[in-house]
């Protein structure tokens, strides 16, 4: 089987990230795949809480100050049968401001770690350092809940998605020039995606065609967590078709994860929620999706050519 | 390739295929207008009220043509008149599976033809 990175991102804090990566993980493991899950929140990790497993070192921060050289070493056993977690770093203040240059080598290093499935628990928000990780997975997920505020910015962080793809494309064909064409419009409204590419195919036809197909090739999938009824689990339905319309992008809905009240409990005694309750609804949707995930022929490893690193 | 909301046909402002049933289009007729409606989450942050408004729109005029059988005929019939492409068509191929379809007999030439008069007839 071919290897996967997985990321797990969203616009909004508390959508429930770190949950969703966590079970992933766990379930895979139970299928006998190798998982390295990678708690790659670098300003507020609490990856390996979700797992039981307490801060230690070594960590990721370890890789990124040099003290051990790969990120397979920094890659720890947990009490779970072919799950290790790479854990989040509690030196946050360096950690959070990664420069190009680490961005670049932990990307390169997530690549070259030799397990088939690694699945990186995202921070909240637009930084280029949470967009550039999400964009190099395959499958990226984004994590929204039914309220307001996470759908508005769900939107948000996928026209982050969308113009940092553009931007690396625009700089890898040196044709820098049409970013702030393009900052320009699409700041107007939300049909300014299609007017930017409009306008870019009148003047321009050839690199309208690269970049149009570089924002095709974008295909996040999504999954509307803590859903209390049906007409929750149809907004995730209804947010992927908005997006597919009204951004341009290829967007899957995976489904939804119904809200339960275990989970909290389960987070209180430090034990995995997946495992506590593996008959629960929640845990059976987490299933599905994984399943549908693991085995889809049309996730390979695809990356934007800047963030693409030639293997050493 | 791109397109603008209004220029997208019935089918793709529905999400449903050409040869989509009539239940498959009810459903997603209901699916559109929970999306659209007045207040819906989903188009939250992203769609303007006018913008809605346009879709919501289109949508009831896609879903009164769709229903109407005799009208979604004429409406398939306009839109394959301004289809840009069609694939040509193959008159013969090898057999692809369980459909056997076997090749055209080599076309005679005059000369042949007028041989094997000779060869029936010494």
């Amino acid at each position: 089987m071919d290897k996967r990175i997985w990321a797990i991102g969203g616009g909004k804090g508390g959508t429930g990230k770190s949950f969703v990566a966590a079970s992933l993980g766990l379930h895979l493991a139970s299928l006998d795949r190798d998982v390295v899950l990678v708690d790659a929140d670098l300003g507020a990790p609490n990856l390996h809480t979700l797992l039981g497993v307490k801060a230690s070192h070594p960590d990721l921060g370890d890789f990124l100050t040099n003290a051990i050289p790969t990120l397979e070493e920094a890659a720890v056993e947990t009490p779970y049968r072919g799950l290790r977690i790479v854990k989040g770093s509690e030196n946050i203040l360096f950690i959070a401001n990664l420069n190009h240059y680490k961005k670049l080598r932990l990307l390169r290093q997530l690549r070259q770690i030799k397990t088939p499935n690694v699945i990186l628990d995202l921070g909240t928000g637009s930084s280029f350092n949470t967009l550039d990780f999400f964009l190099s997975a395959n499958p990226g997920i984004v994590v929204a809940t039914p309220e307001p505020t996470a759908i508005e910015n769900t939107y948000l962080f996928l026209k982050s998605c969308i113009m940092r793809v553009l931007k690396l494309y625009m700089d890898h064909y040196k044709i820098q020039d049409l970013h702030q064409r393009m900052l320009d419009q699409i700041e107007k409204n939300s049909q300014s995606l299609y007017g930017f590419f409009k306008s870019l195919m009148e003047s321009d036809r050839a690199y309208g065609t690269i970049l149009y197909r570089a924002l095709r090739a974008f295909r996040p999938c999504l999954v509307m967590n803590k859903t209390r009824d049906e007409r929750d689990v149809l907004l995730g339905r209804s947010v992927a078709d908005v997006a597919r319309k009204y951004l341009l992008i290829d967007m899957k809905y995976l489904g939804a994860v119904p809200y339960d009240d275990d989970v909290h409990e389960s987070l209180r005694g430090l034990r995995p929620f997946y495992l506590e309750h593996k008959d629960s609804a929640a845990a059976r949707a987490i299933r599905q999706m994984s399943e549908e995930l693991a085995y889809s022929i049309e996730f390979t490893l695809r990356t934007p050519p800047e963030i693409r690193l030639p293997d050493v | 390739m791109i397109k603008r909301i209004e220029d997208w046909n019935y089918y793709e402002l529905l999400s449903v295929e050409r040869t989509a049933s009539q239940d498959e289009i009810w459903e997603a007729y209901q699916a559109a207008l929970a999306t659209y409606r007045d207040g819906s989450l989903a188009v939250y942050g992203l769609v303007t009220e006018d913008e809605r408004g346009l879709i919501l729109e289109r949508i009831q005029e896609a879903f009164q043509t769709l229903r109407d059988p005799k009208k979604r005929r004429d409406y398939d019939l306009a839109l394959l008149r301004h289809a840009a492409y069609f694939p040509p068509k193959v008159p013969f191929r090898k057999s692809v599976g369980k459909l056997e379809i076997e090749d055209a007999p080599p076309k005679r030439t005059r000369w042949a033809r007028i041989k094997r008069i000779f060869s029936r007839n010494p």
